[in-house]
C-alpha cells in the first residue's frame, strides 16, 4: 500500500493542510528574511497595474463593507464611534489589508486564525465553506474580552484560500460588573464570557444553541445581537468581494497577491524607517498607577488590595538597513487587576499607533509585524505566564506604555527635520464612564461612554496638539452627539466643556481634553464607576514640554438638586473649570461629594439627581513653555484652554485686560518675567553628579514608597539586564538587594504561575522573542 | 440666423449653473431645442456673469436677452456661492444660544469634522487632522438654563432671566443673526420657542432688526451638532445668498423678465429664493445633473439610473431607483455635519486633473487626491504643473486632441507629458510610457467601476437593472472604461454632456420637503389598537408637515389644490441608530393594516440594502421621522426629438484620424465632430467624437449610436 494514500489531503488550495501551509511559509520567512521566501514579488514587479488594481479594489471593498455594516448596529460604540474593523487574511492567517477602525485587531484576529491552525481545527471541529467562528479569548491574543471576533473562511473551488475577520467592541460581556471594561475582578474568571475560536455557524447560519447561550451571557442582549449581525454581514460582503475579484482577475493573481502584499508591507515599513528615522538606540519609559488599597476599590481577594505602579521601560534599536527591534526588558509582572495584555495585542497595538505616525499608508498588514523584532520577557504584564490573568481593561497601561514609543520616534523625526511628524505622545484615553442597572427604558442595561475617543493630542514640533480629537486605539476619534449618548445612558448632560490646562504646557501646547457633567436621570438600581489614571501622569512632555494633567474623580450624592431645580436655585453646570478652586460644591451643601485622585473605582450606587464628572484627558506638550509666543498664551486663556494663573507661573506671560473680558499681553513685563524665571532655574540647579549622589543615598536606604519598591523589585526579577543597568548607573554595592518578598505587601503570583501552554493538548502561538 | 428675418423662436426655460470659474446658462425653446451660454463667473456681482453668459448663449439663436426674457416662464438657479462663503468663513457675524454649560459644543464640533473628506491615509495620519474655525466664535455664544430629556420631559424648567440676559448680551455685540439650539428641542420645542420669543422681544426692544433662528423651526431632527450647524448656516450663509438672489432676480427683471427665480435645493427639488430654509441650497450644481437624468428617465422610460459625472477633481455618482432619488439625512458638507436632506451623491477624489504619483516607500501608484484642476497637467506648458496628471495620460495616448482642448483655447504639448510620464512613472515601474499611461487609466477606470458597482450593490441591486448616464466635461472620455464589463442595461452619453447640470436644473420640480423627528416604538406583535394609535401619531406629523409645505407654496401663489403631496417616513429596528427612508406606499395612515403596510415596505427595503439575515423584526420597530414632499407642475424643457438618418455618419462629420493607444497597441482612431453626427448614425470603435466642451471615446470593441433625442448609446460588441 502506498503510504501517500494514508495522508488526507489538506483543505488549503494546492492540497496542503493549514498547518503544513503555515509551517512552510514560516520556514521560508525565517530562512530568507522575506515573507514566505518571496525574494521577488513577481505579480507586483511584472504586472504592477494589475497588482495595484487588486489592492485598490480589495481595500475599497473592505472599507465599504465596514461603512455599510456598521449601520446595522445599535450600539453607539460601533455606529457612532466606529469601534469595528474588518480585515482580510491569507490562508496562513496573515493579514493582507484592512479597513479603518480599531485596527489593532489586524493582529489579534490573525492570532485566532493561527491558533486554530496550530491546534488542529482542520480535523476537529473542521473548517468548511460557510462556517462562522467566534473568538474573544485574550489568552490567545485578544485585547480584552469585549472585542468580539467573527471569523469566516473563504473557499474557492472547494479549497480554502483565505479568511475574513470582523470585530466590534461590545458594550458588555457579562463580567462581574456592568460595562465592557469593568474593574473589580482580578482574574479572568470574572472578566465575563470567554469564547475560544468556537464554530458558531455552518452554511452561513448561526447555530441556535450559540444564539441562546451567548445572548444570555451578557447584560445588553440587543446590542450583542445586532453587533453580531454587523460582523457577520460585513464578513460575508467581503467574502463576496473576494469571489468577484477572483472571477475577474483569476485565482492565480489573487493567490500571489495574498502573499506578496504581506512582503510588500514589510518592505514598505523598512523603507519608511530609512526615510524617517536615524539609526541608533532610543530609550524611554512609561508608568501608570493601580491604586487598589482604597476603600472605593472593592475586590474579592485580599492579596489584590494593594497600591502598585506598572512600569514599562522600552528600547528601540533602529539599524542602518531599516530593520528594527523593540525591547521591553524591565517591564512589570502581570498583576491582580484587569490591566494585563497578551503579547499579540501589545505588538499589534503598536501598529495602530505606528500607522498614525510612521506608516500612515493604505498598506497596513502583517508585513509590518514581520518587519519588526519584538522582545517581551515572559511573565511581564504584556506577556503573562499565568492563565488566571484578567484583561478587561488592558488599555489602562497599553496607552501609557506606547506613548513612550511615539516620544522615542519623535526624537528621530525631529533629528531628520520632520517637525510636523513629531508627536509628544498620546493621551491616557480616559475617563471611562461605566455602570449599569435598569435604564430609562426599564431594561437591564450597561453603559460605557466612548466620549474618550476624543482626547487631546500631543503637540508636534511645529504646532499645538489638536484638542478633544483622538484616541490612540482608533485614529478616527469622535466624542459623539450628546443627544445620542442620552439615548444610550440614563444620564442627562449639565455640561460639556473644553478642559482648561488638561493639555501639557510647552512651546507648542498639548491638545486639551474635555469634560462632561452628567446628572443621573430615570435610572433604577443604578451603579457607576471610574476608570483612568489619577496619581500618575501617564504621558510625558517632549524636549521641555510638560505632560498632560492626570485624572481625578468627582461624584456627588444626596445632592438636593431636585429641590434646587424646583426652587430655581443655583445648580452646578458646565465644566469643573478649576478643580483646585471648585465651585460645584458651593451649590451642593450637605451633599456627599467625592473629589480626589482616586480615578479608579468599582461599582458605586447612584440615584437620580446624583452627579458624575466625565473628564477626558489632554495630550503632552513640546518644548520649553518659556518659548511659547506670548499672544498664544493669552489666546489660550481667552479660549478656555489654560487657567489664567498658569500664564504667569508656567509660561512667564503677564496678561493685561484687553476689553470684553479678554486678556492681552504685557510684552515688556513678560520679557522681564521670563528672564526672572530663567535666572531662578539657574539658581535652583545643581551639578548632576551632586544630585545623583543624593538620590543614590536614598536608594541605598530604600527611602521610597512601598509601591515604588515593589515596582522596581518586580522589574529586577523579570529583567536581569534591567537590574544590571540600574545597578551600574547608580553604582550600587553587591549586597544591596531589593526583593518583593521583603516588602510588607502580598505578592501572589511572584513564584508560582502556570501558563496556558501547560494545559493538555494546547499549542500556543509565539510571535515574539521572550 | 439672418438679422433681417423675424425670429419666431419662443424661449421657455432658463437654467443657470454658476460655478466658481464658469457660469453656464441653458435656454430651452418651445420645441425643446436648447442652447448653452458660457461666461467667466463674476463672484463680486454674480448678476454680471449671468447676463454675459445669457447673452453669449442667446447669440447662437440670434436673440437679444430682452427678446428672450419676455417669453421665459421659468428660471432655475444653482451655484456655489453659498458653499464658498462657508468654506472661506465669510458669512455673517452670528450669535448662538445653547444650553448653559454646553457653550463649547459648537466649537468642539464633532471630532469627525477634523478629518471629514480626507483620503484613507490622512484619516489614519493623526498629525494631519485639524478643526476649521467654528461658524460662531465662542465669545458670541451664550447659555440658557433649561433641560429637556430624550423623551421630551422637562428636567429643568426654563429660567427665562438667563435667556433675556443672553439675548441682551448678543444684541449689544451687534451680531447680524441669533441662532438658538437647545438639546432635544426636536422632541419638545416649548423651551426653545419661548427662548426664541424672548430673544425676539429683546431684539424688537433694541430696534436693531436682528433675525432670529430657532433650530426647531428649521431642522427639528436629532443630533445637536448636525441640527445646530445647519441652523447656523441659515443665519450665517443663507441670508447673504438671499440678497444675492434678490439682486440677480432684479437684474433680470431690469432686462424684462417676468418670472421669479427658483433655486436648486439639496433635496433635489427647486424652491423659491424667498423660502424659509434656504441653507438647503448650499450645494446645488452637482445635483442638477442627477435631476436631469431623472427627468430624462421619466420621459424616456428609464426607472433605474446610475448618474456619473467626472470633472477635473472628482467622480460623482448618484443613483435613481424606481424614478426616486436616494436621500441622505445627516450628510456632511464643507467639513460640517449637517441635518439637511441631501440627494445622496458619493464622490471619489479622482478626476481628469488628478495627479499621479508613486509612493516613495512602497512604489504603489497613487491617484489624487489633489489635482491640477483647471491647469490640466504637465502637457500645458504655461500651467506651472510638474506632476503628471490623468489628462497627461489622455494626451499621451491620443484620447485628447492637443490642439482642440476647450475648443483650442489651450494648446497642449504631448512631448512634455511624455517626458514627464517617463521620468516619474514609467521608468521607476519598468514600463514603457504607453504602458504606464494606459495602466494608470486602467487603474482609474477600475477604481471608478468598483465604486459604481459598490454603490449599486449597496442598494441591493445589480448593474443589469440600471442604465448608466455619463456626463460632465471628462465623463465621456472614461465612459467605456468605468462601465466595461459591469453589464449595465444601457450606457448613455447625452450629446449635451457638458451643459447637463444646467439642463437638469431647468428640469427640476418645484418641490418643498420637510422632515420631523419622531420616536414611535412598537413591538413586532403589537396589538391592533397600538398599531392604529401609532399610525395616528405618524399621520399627525404628516399633517403638520403638509401644512408647512402648503404655506410655502401659498407664499408663491399656489393654492393647496395645485399641490401634490407625497408622505414618507424613516424607520429602523428598535434600538438601532441608523434608519432608512421609505416612501410611504399609502397616502394616509389610520388603521392597523395601514401600519402593517408601512412595516412591510421597510422590511423589504432593509433586506435589499443590507442582507436578509440582518433583518431583526424581533426587536420591534421605531419610526424616527416623518417626511412630507409637495410639488406643483411647472414648465420643463422638452427633450429634443429629431428625424432618424442612416447608420453611416455623413462625411462632413469626419475629422481625420489620430493615433490611439489601448490594450498594448497603437491604432488609428477615426475622429468625428460631435455636432455634425446625425440621429441614427452608428460609430464603431476605435473612434473619438469631439466637441468643444467634451470628448467621447469609443475604443475598439465598442460601438455607439445616436438616437432621436441626441443621446449616444454605448455598447460593447
Amino acid at each position: 500500500m502506498n503510504i501517500q494514500t494514508d495522508i488526507k489531503e489538506g483543505i488549503v488550495r494546492g492540497g496542503e493542510t493549514l498547518k503544513q501551509h503555515r509551517d512552510r511559509l514560516m520556514e521560508a520567512t525565517k530562512r530568507t528574511g522575506h515573507y514566505a521566501g518571496l525574494r521577488h514579488m513577481e505579480l507586483r514587479d511584472e504586472q504592477p497595474i494589475k497588482y495595484n488594481k487588486l489592492f485598490s479594489r480589495l481595500r475599497a471593498g473592505v472599507v465599504d463593507a465596514r461603512e455599510t455594516a456598521k449601520k446595522i448596529a445599535a450600539s453607539p460604540i460601533v455606529e457612532q464611534e466606529g469601534e469595528l474593523c474588518f480585515t482580510l487574511y491569507n490562508a496562513a492567517g496573515d493579514s493582507i489589508l484592512t479597513s479603518t477602525g480599531i485596527i489593532i485587531h489586524v493582529g489579534t484576529m490573525g492570532a485566532a486564525i493561527k491558533y486554530m491552525i496550530e491546534n488542529g481545527w482542520e480535523e476537529n471541529p473542521g473548517i468548511a465553506d460557510g462556517d462562522i467562528f467566534c473568538n474573544n479569548d485574550s489568552l490567545i491574543g485578544n485585547v480584552h474580552p469585549c472585542d468580539i471576533h467573527t471569523i469566516v473562511p473563504i473557499f474557492h473551488e472547494g479549497k480554502l484560500i483565505g479568511w475574513v475577520g470582523g470585530v466590534t467592541h461590545v458594550i458588555d460581556t457579562g463580567s462581574v460588573g456592568p460595562g465592557s471594561m469593568s474593574t473589580g475582578q482580578i482574574q479572568r474568571f470574572g472578566d465575563g464570557y470567554s469564547v475560544t475560536c468556537r464554530k458558531i455557524g455552518e452554511n452561513d447560519t448561526l447555530k441556535r444553541d450559540w444564539l441562546h447561550e451567548s445572548q444570555r451571557m451578557v447584560r445588553t442582549t440587543r446590542y450583542w445581537m445586532l453587533d453580531e449581525r454587523t460582523r457577520v454581514a460585513g464578513c460575508h460582503m467581503i467574502r463576496d468581494l473576494v469571489k468577484e475579484v477572483i472571477a475577474e482577475e483569476g485565482i492565480e493573481s489573487y493567490w500571489n497577491f495574498a502573499y506578496e502584499a504581506v512582503e510588500h508591507g514589510r518592505v514598505g515599513l523598512q523603507n519608511r524607517i530609512k526615510a524617517m528615522t536615524i539609526p541608533g538606540k532610543y530609550r524611554q519609559v512609561g508608568f501608570v498607577d493601580v491604586p487598589y488599597a482604597h476603600d472605593d476599590v472593592r475586590v474579592p481577594s485580599d492579596f489584590a488590595k494593594v497600591d502598585t505602579i506598572m512600569h514599562t521601560p522600552s528600547e528601540i534599536t533602529i539599524r542602518g538597513d531599516g530593520t528594527w527591534k523593540l525591547d521591553f526588558e524591565g517591564s512589570s509582572r502581570w498583576g491582580w487587576h484587569t490591566y494585563n495584555a497578551h503579547q499579540v495585542s501589545f505588538t499589534s497595538g503598536i501598529w495602530v499607533m505606528m500607522t498614525q505616525s510612521l506608516i500612515p499608508t493604505e498598506m497596513i498588514n502583517d508585513g509590518a509585524a514581520y518587519g519588526t523584532e519584538f522582545r517581551l520577557p515572559k511573565g511581564t504584564w504584556m506577556n503573562p505566564d499565568d492563565r488566571r490573568v484578567a484583561f478587561s481593561y488592558s488599555w489602562h497601561f497599553l496607552v501609557s506604555s506606547w506613548t513612550a514609543l511615539w516620544r522615542g520616534l519623535s526624537r528621530s523625526y525631529f533629528g531628520r527635520g520632520y517637525l510636523e511628524e513629531v508627536n509628544a505622545g498620546n493621551a491616557n484615553t480616559s475617563n471611562w464612564l461605566q455602570g449599569g442597572g435598569f435604564n430609562q427604558y426599564d431594561e437591564i442595561h450597561a453603559v460605557n461612554s466612548f466620549e474618550c475617543a476624543a482626547n487631546g493630542v500631543g503637540a508636534s514640533a511645529f504646532g499645538d496638539g489638536i484638542s478633544h480629537a483622538a484616541a490612540i486605539w482608533n485614529p478616527e476619534g469622535d466624542m459623539g452627539d450628546m443627544e445620542i449618548w442620552e439615548l444610550a445612558e440614563p444620564l442627562v448632560y449639565l455640561g460639556r466643556q473644553i478642559k482648561a490646562s488638561s493639555g501639557g504646557a510647552g512651546k507648542y501646547r498639548g491638545g486639551c481634553g474635555f469634560e462632561s457633567l452628567r446628572m443621573v436621570w430615570n435610572a433604577k438600581d443604578w451603579t457607576m464607576f471610574f476608570m483612568g489614571n489619577g496619581h500618575i501622569t501617564s504621558d510625558w512632555g517632549l524636549m521641555g514640554g510638560y505632560p498632560a494633567a492626570s485624572g481625578y474623580r468627582f461624584e456627588a450624592h444626596d445632592t438636593g438638586l431636585k429641590e434646587k431645580i424646583a426652587n430655581g436655585d443655583p445648580i452646578p453646570f458646565g465644566g469643573d473649570t478649576d478643580p483646585e478652586h471648585p465651585v460645584y460644591e458651593s451649590m451642593l451643601e450637605g451633599a456627599r461629594v467625592k473629589r480626589d485622585k482616586q480615578a479608579i473605582t468599582t461599582e458605586a450606587m447612584f440615584e437620580d439627581y446624583d452627579l458624575y464628572l466625565n473628564y477626558m484627558r489632554g495630550g503632552p506638550g513640546f518644548g520649553d513653555p518659556l518659548d511659547r509666543v506670548p499672544q498664544s498664551v493669552a489666546d489660550d486663556v481667552n479660549g478656555g484652554y489654560l487657567l489664567e494663573r498658569f500664564a504667569d507661573s508656567v509660561y512667564g506671560v503677564i496678561l493685561t485686560p484687553a476689553g470684553d473680558g479678554l486678556r492681552g499681553v504685557d510684552e515688556a513685563a513678560t520679557a522681564a518675567r521670563r528672564t526672572e524665571i530663567r535666572q531662578q532655574r539657574l539658581a535652583e540647579s545643581e551639578p548632576t553628579a551632586d544630585w545623583m549622589a543624593r538620590e543614590r543615598e536614598k536608594i541605598l536606604a530604600k527611602d521610597a514608597g512601598t509601591h515604588v519598591q515593589q515596582m522596581f523589585a518586580a522589574s529586577f526579577k523579570l529583567g536581569p539586564k534591567f537590574e544590571e543597568d540600574f545597578r551600574a548607573f547608580w553604582s550600587l554595592p553587591e549586597d544591596w538587594k531589593l526583593n518583593e518578598a521583603d516588602l510588607p505587601i502580598p505578592s501572589y503570583g511572584r513564584e508560582y504561575t502556570m501558563d496556558l501552554s501547560e494545559l493538555p493538548d494546547v499549542r500556543t502561538v509565539q510571535l515574539v522573542e521572550e | 440666423m439672418p438679422l433681417d428675418k423675424e425670429n419666431a423662436r419662443s424661449v421657455q426655460v432658463l437654467g443657470i449653473d454658476a460655478g466658481g470659474t464658469m457660469t453656464d446658462t441653458f435656454f430651452v425653446d418651445a420645441n425643446g431645442d436648447f442652447v448653452v451660454g458660457k461666461s467667466q463667473s463674476t463672484p463680486q456681482n454674480e448678476a454680471l456673469g449671468l447676463i454675459a453668459s445669457s447673452k453669449e448663449g442667446l447669440e447662437h439663436w440670434g436673440l437679444t436677452l430682452e427678446e428672450a426674457l419676455e417669453q421665459i416662464q421659468t428660471g432655475v438657479y444653482s451655484g456655489t456661492a453659498m458653499l464658498n462663503r462657508v468654506v472661506q468663513r465669510k458669512g455673517l457675524r452670528c450669535g448662538l444660544i445653547v444650553n448653559a454649560g454646553m457653550e463649547d459644543f459648537h466649537r468642539m464640533g464633532r471630532a469627525i469634522q477634523a478629518y471629514l473628506g480626507f483620503a484613507y491615509e490622512d484619516r489614519i495620519h493623526l498629525n494631519t487632522h485639524y478643526y476649521d474655525e467654528p461658524l460662531v466664535p465662542r465669545h458670541l455664544t451664550r447659555g440658557v438654563m433649561e433641560r429637556v430629556d430624550m423623551s421630551g420631559t422637562v428636567v429643568i424648567p426654563l429660567r427665562e432671566d438667563t435667556a433675556r440676559e443672553a439675548a441682551r448680551e448678543l444684541i449689544a455685540q451687534d451680531v447680524e443673526g441669533i441662532v438658538i439650539s437647545l438639546l432635544h428641542s426636536y422632541k419638545n420645542p416649548d423651551h426653545e420657542r419661548r427662548v426664541r420669543d424672548i430673544v425676539q422681544e429683546e431684539v424688537d426692544a433694541s430696534g436693531k432688526g436682528i433675525p432670529v433662528f430657532a433650530s426647531t423651526d428649521y431642522y427639528p431632527v436629532r443630533k445637536e451638532t448636525h441640527r445646530t450647524n445647519t441652523t447656523i448656516l441659515e443665519a450665517y450663509a443663507a441670508e447673504p445668498s438671499r440678497q444675492t438672489l434678490n439682486k440677480i432676480s432684479t437684474a433680470f427683471k431690469d432686462h424684462g423678465s417676468k418670472f421669479d427665480f427658483r433655486v436648486m435645493a439639496t433635496h433635489g427639488g427647486t424652491i423659491s429664493w424667498k423660502a424659509k430654509e434656504l441653507a438647503r441650497t448650499i450645494v446645488s450644481g452637482p445635483i442638477g445633473g442627477v435631476i436631469g437624468a431623472k427627468y430624462l428617465g421619466e420621459t424616456l422610460g428609464y426607472k433605474n439610473i446610475a448618474c456619473s459625472d467626472i470633472g477635473g477633481t472628482s467622480f460623482d455618482v448618484a443613483l435613481i431607483t424606481q424614478n426616486e432619488l436616494t436621500i441622505k439625512n445627516d450628510p456632511d458638507m464643507a467639513r460640517l455635519v449637517l441635518s439637511l436632506p441631501l440627494v445622496a451623491m458619493d464622490s471619489v477624489g479622482a478626476g481628469a486633473g488628478s495627479f499621479i504619483r508613486l509612493d516613495p516607500y512602497t512604489k504603489a501608484i497613487k491617484l489624487g487626491p489633489d489635482s491640477a484642476g483647471y491647469r490640466v497637467g504637465v502637457c500645458w506648458a504655461d500651467s506651472g504643473i510638474e506632476t503628471v496628471s490623468i489628462s497627461d495620460c489622455h494626451v499621451i495616448l491620443g484620447y485628447l486632441n492637443p490642439d482642440n482642448f476647450l475648443g483650442g483655447q489651450v494648446k497642449l504639448d504631448r512631448q512634455r507629458a511624455w517626458d514627464a510620464m517617463k521620468e516619474q512613472i514609467a521608468d521607476p515601474l519598468g514600463l514603457t510610457v504607453e504602458e504606464a499611461a494606459a495602466g494608470v487609466i486602467e487603474l482609474l477606470d477600475s477604481d471608478l467601476r468598483d465604486y459604481l458597482r459598490a454603490m449599486i450593490s449597496g442598494k441591493g441591486s445589480s448593474p443589469s437593472n440600471f442604465v448608466c448616464f455619463s456626463y460632465g466635461g471628462a465623463g465621456p472620455v472614461h465612459t467605456y472604461g468605468y462601465t466595461e464589463g459591469l453589464g449595465f442595461e444601457d450606457v448613455i452619453v447625452p450629446a449635451w454632456a457638458a451643459g447637463f447640470s444646467a439642463f437638469g436644473c431647468a428640469a427640476a420640480d418645484f418641490e418643498y420637503r420637510y422632515d420631523k423627528s419622531l420616536d414611535i416604538n412598537i413591538d413586532e406583535a403589537a396589538h391592533e389598537t397600538d398599531k392604529a394609535r401609532q399610525a395616528a401619531t405618524l399621520q399627525a406629523a404628516w399633517d403638520e408637515l403638509a401644512e408647512r409645505v402648503l404655506e410655502e407654496f401659498a407664499l408663491n401663489g399656489y393654492s393647496a389644490d395645485k399641490v401634490t403631496l407625497q408622505p414618507g417616513f424613516r424607520m429602523q429596528y428598535r434600538g438601532q441608530l441608523n434608519d432608512l427612508e421609505i416612501e410611504s406606499p399609502i397616502a394616509s395612515a389610520t388603521t392597523a393594516d395601514d401600519w402593517d403596510a408601512l412595516v412591510g415596505a421597510f422590511n423589504d427595503t432593509y433586506g435589499r440594502v443590507y442582507a436578509a439575515s440582518a433583518r431583526s423584526p424581533e426587536l420591534g420597530y421605531s419610526v424616527t421621522g416623518a417626511i412630507m414632499r409637495g410639488t406643483v407642475p411647472i414648465p420643463k424643457p422638452r427633450i429634443p426629438r429629431e428625424k432618424l438618418h442612416d447608420a453611416t455618419p455623413p462625411e462632413a462629420a469626419k475629422l481625420g484620424t489620430r493615433q490611439f493607444y489601448r490594450k498594448g497597441k497603437w491604432v488609428d482612431a477615426q475622429l468625428y465632430q460631435m455636432e455634425k453626427l446625425l440621429p441614427g448614425n452608428r460609430v464603431f470603435g476605435p473612434a473619438i467624437i469631439e466637441s468643444d466642451a467634451t470628448t467621447f471615446v469609443v475604443p475598439e470593441g465598442f460601438e455607439t449610436w445616436l438616437d432621436e433625442h441626441r443621446l449616444f448609446h454605448l455598447q460593447e460588441v
